[in-house]
């Protein structure tokens, strides 16, 4: 699917078992990738992006990656792109940052610097602007956005003890302006409780969808109306911009782009978030 | 009536002695150009009377006197508002017929007034010779025409430079030329100036004389305006159209009039079209000055800055004087830097100026008015003004010298001395640019997390909470209803528990042992209160009892029964009494018990 990227994963795989060839593999990963994220900060300090760049991929390879690894890596593209003043972007680094952006904010949608630098990045982007959602669902989604999913489950299941120790004191008091309150507050906190666990779902749900792309060329590639190169070229979107894959046929995939047009391109051209 | 002829009497008197006062002025009148064969007219006028005799006319060597000297005087006195005004003139005048075409000399005329001898300047007159064509009608230019010729009137418009920088300035004046008479004008459609600002002139209306294409013509100016360009480029003036009402003379040759010639006058209109001007209008040299704003011409720069030592918040201004020729009108107020901390406010500026033939002179005053809002030692860099010059064509920059203000804390605080380069008075943050924000350093982050919800152990966790809760409530439950058992049977045994105590009272009594009875007596009292309203016996008093049979309706007469029994039951165990007496109050106890029973049963 995404052949380039696995053998360059597969080279950063080779060397880092050439370099550290003694330990067991569990240490010896976890050390590989400190080691590299500090290199990779120091490259990115000294403005050696490239440099920055590979050594944030290796932790990614290592699977230790968290959002602030994918936060860092595409911070290096977008340097790295930058660092080209005559022909910014030309390696294709806009697309790359942007699909790392993307994949910090997926694991972290709490990710305040990966929202706002995936902003910049989109400026320079052709992508179009997303269709509005409706009010109720911007504020579902933002209230959603407030935490991550094992941020709201631990929240629901806080809730959920109090719920229950309120339910307790209704149940077993004798006073009954305390079995009031507490018959009240069990009702508010169980329907918290549910309103948490709908959150922390909902940000599950965002987190594992795996139909989102990003487009991954260097200038613009052609979108078809159909999965046939000489059917006509409807859109040319250019490096960076989010897609969803719709379905595949062959190794051409139609994805929908954020205004809500559809067409068909090439598979390689495209990197699943 | 009779003082009026006396005024009328003294009126010449009066009139003359402001004539012996005023100014005496002696002038020639001859016009600068003539043609060879065509009479002109010399006219000396003076506006004082002359003494008789006293005029010595020139020779006029060149020319031959036709007629002359002709005197004519006159004298006119004017009320205009109750103002009195007069004048006097006096005029000779001559009719020459130049000799040969040149240049000649109207000599010096000299004439006396009351002792003193004027004379008057000597006067060039330019004789030409007319060419072939327009010969024919030259001689007879002073008489009336018989036919107008296509060149006998013309419009024209002159200007003086078609050839200039954007922000010069031009004369454009439209004038009249004809040989013939001209009665009057009918319309007149000035053109439009398209792309430049225009501003008429005053100017002298005098008609004169001029050579055009080898003829003599008579000029009268109609219009002067001073043109600026404001683009640059080629520029068309559009012509100007203007109808005139000329007169023709034509002899009639069938009717001879022996009396007034047969000559018929007839007037008849003709469109005169001026020539389209085009005017080109240069783009300024490369290599301006930074402080280069479009000024053009030639200025001066001079300013008034404050004293070098004012206070803080205290108001003071500078004046920048801007003089010279040039387009004044369309300079923009030159630049100050001014310290950040100055609170600086809009610019006035009064101007001083005036058209001439050369474009708008004068001087512009601007006043920049500020407020030095913070203490400190400030600079006002050197203040710039650059202008392009078209007579040397070159950029000229006139400058101020940089100026040293010292500001002094006035004392009421709000004066902070901080370097003038990093202070930012007031406004809103600006956001200069935007860029991505930096990398995230510190430590290599924990792996991400699983989602938690909907796991195994997510489900455990809510099942164990719940199961915990369940217990919980199940283990306070089965506590508290016990607790409510114990009670209960408490209180429903509390009558026989009583009985059991009193019964070993009575027992106690019979054995005559006082304390003992006492003590069973008291114990079976409070017990009996604390196990049937369960209340520790500890917290009972006997206000408490009270209370709480009260609540239970117990009539208040047994409440204060059962309170006597306990009393004297006190008093009785420690104090030495009849035996008697602890029967009437085992008697009292068992009655008032079963009193309280009653009632709280009902």
């Amino acid at each position: 699917m995404r052949p380039i990227y696995n053998i360059i994963c597969a080279a950063l795989v080779a060397v880092v078992v050439a370099v550290v060839p003694t330990r067991s593999h569990a240490a010896d990963s976890a050390t590989t990738a400190r080691a590299s994220w500090d290199a990779g900060i120091e490259a990115y300090n000294a403005r050696e992006y490239a440099a920055a760049v590979e050594a944030f991929e290796m932790v990614v390879t290592l699977e230790e990656a968290s959002a602030d690894v994918y936060y860092n890596l595409a911070n290096a593209y977008f340097k790295l792109g930058q660092q080209n003043t005559s022909r910014p972007f030309a390696g294709g680094e806009l697309g790359r940052a942007v699909l790392n952006y993307e994949r910090a904010l997926k694991l972290d949608p709490t990710h305040d610097d990966a929202r706002y630098n995936l902003d910049i990045a989109k400026d320079y982007t052709n992508d179009t602007e997303a269709v509005p959602e409706s009010f109720i669902v911007r504020l579902w989604h933002s209230m959603a956005g407030l935490m991550t999913t094992n941020g709201w489950v631990i929240f629901s299941l806080v809730v959920l003890g109090l719920a229950l120790a309120a339910l307790c004191t209704y149940l077993l008091n004798g006073n009954v302006v305390v079995r009031k309150v507490a018959f009240f507050l069990s009702l508010i906190l169980g329907l918290l409780f549910i309103l948490a666990t709908a959150l922390s779902l909902t940000q599950k749900g965002a987190a594992e969808v795996d139909n989102r792309a990003v487009i991954l060329v260097n200038d613009t590639t052609p979108v078809h109306a159909s999965p046939d190169s000489a059917s006509k070229v409807i859109r040319e979107p250019s490096q960076g911009v989010s897609v969803e894959v719709e379905r595949r046929e062959g190794d051409w995939c139609e994805v929908r782009f954020a205004d809500g047009e559809k067409g068909w391109v090439r598979s390689a051209n495209i990197e699943i978030i | 009536m009779m003082r009026l002829r006396h005024f009328l009497l003294v009126l010449p008197l009066l009139m003359l002695s402001w004539v012996a006062s005023a100014q005496v002025s002696f002038t020639v009148d001859a016009p600068a150009l003539t043609a060879l064969g065509q009479p002109f007219r010399v006219a000396f006028s003076v506006d004082a009377q002359p003494e008789n005799g006293s005029f010595a006319g020139p020779s006029f060597a060149d020319f031959d006197i036709l007629a002359g000297p002709s005197v004519s005087t006159g004298h006119s006195v004017q009320f205009i508002n109750g103002k009195q005004s007069s004048s006097y003139n006096c005029t000779y005048t001559y009719v020459l017929m130049p000799r040969e075409s040149g240049t000649f000399t109207i000599g010096s005329a000299s004439i006396k007034v009351e002792g003193k001898t004027y004379t008057t300047k000597p006067q060039l007159v330019e004789v030409i010779a007319e060419n072939e064509s327009a010969g024919g009608s030259a001689a007879s230019s002073t008489s009336p025409e018989t036919s107008i010729g296509k060149d006998d009137v013309l419009l024209r418009l002159k200007v003086s430079s078609t050839d200039l920088y954007k922000g010069e300035s031009l004369r454009a004046s439209l004038v009249l030329y004809t040989r013939v008479t001209v009665e009057n004008i009918e319309s007149l459609t000035m053109p439009p100036f398209d792309g430049f600002w225009s501003q008429e002139l005053t100017f002298d209306n005098a008609p004169s004389r001029e050579e055009y294409n080898g003829r003599v013509y008579e000029t009268y100016k109609i219009t002067e305006l001073l043109l600026s360009p404001q683009e640059s480029g080629k520029i068309v003036i559009p012509e100007a159209v203007m109808n005139v009402g000329v007169q023709v003379v034509v002899q009639d040759k069938r009717s001879y009039d022996p009396i007034f010639g047969g000559r018929q006058v007839y007037r008849i209109s003709r469109e005169l079209k001026s020539a389209p001007v085009t005017i080109n209008v240069k783009e300024f040299p490369a290599g301006a000055p930074q402080s280069f704003n479009g000024a053009v011409g030639s200025f001066t720069l001079s300013s008034t800055m404050p004293e070098a030592e004012i206070e803080a918040n205290s108001a003071d201004q500078i004046e920048l004087t801007l003089s010279g020729t040039g387009n004044l009108k369309f300079i923009t107020a030159p630049r100050i830097a001014f310290p950040e901390s100055f609170e600086v406010y809009d610019t006035k500026v009064v101007d001083n100026v005036k058209l001439t033939t050369t474009g708008t002179t004068g001087s512009i005053t601007y006043t920049y008015p500020f407020v030095a809002r913070s203490a400190g030692t400030f600079t006002i860099p050197r203040i710039e003004f650059s202008f392009f010059n078209p007579e040397t064509q070159s950029y000229e920059t006139l400058a101020t010298e940089p100026f040293t203000l010292v500001v002094k804390d006035d004392g009421s605080g709000t004066a902070t001395t901080t370097p003038s380069s990093s202070y930012n008075y007031g406004g809103p943050m600006r956001q200069l640019d935007r860029d991505i924000r930096f990398i995230n350093t510190g430590k290599l982050p924990a792996k991400a997390l699983a989602p938690f919800i909907l796991t195994p152990l997510y489900w455990l966790v809510i099942v164990v909470m719940v199961a915990l809760a369940i217990v919980i409530f199940v283990v306070l439950r089965k506590r508290l209803r016990e607790r409510s058992n114990t009670v209960a049977r408490r209180m429903r045994h509390a009558d026989k528990i009583a009985v059991q105590r009193l019964r070993m009272a009575e027992r106690y009594m019979r054995d005559e042992n006082r304390h003992a009875f006492y003590e069973e007596m008291l114990r079976a009292m409070w017990g009996y209160i604390s196990d049937k309203f369960n209340i520790p016996v500890a917290s009972l008093t006997k206000e408490k009892i009270r209370e709480e049979l009260y609540r239970r309706n117990v009539a208040e007469t047994t409440a204060e029964q059962f309170c006597e029994v306990i009393s004297r039951s006190e008093e009785a165990q420690y104090a030495p009494s009849a035996t008697g007496e602890m029967g009437d109050i085992y008697a009292e106890a068992v009655e008032v018990i079963s009193k309280i029973e009653s009632a709280v049963k009902r």
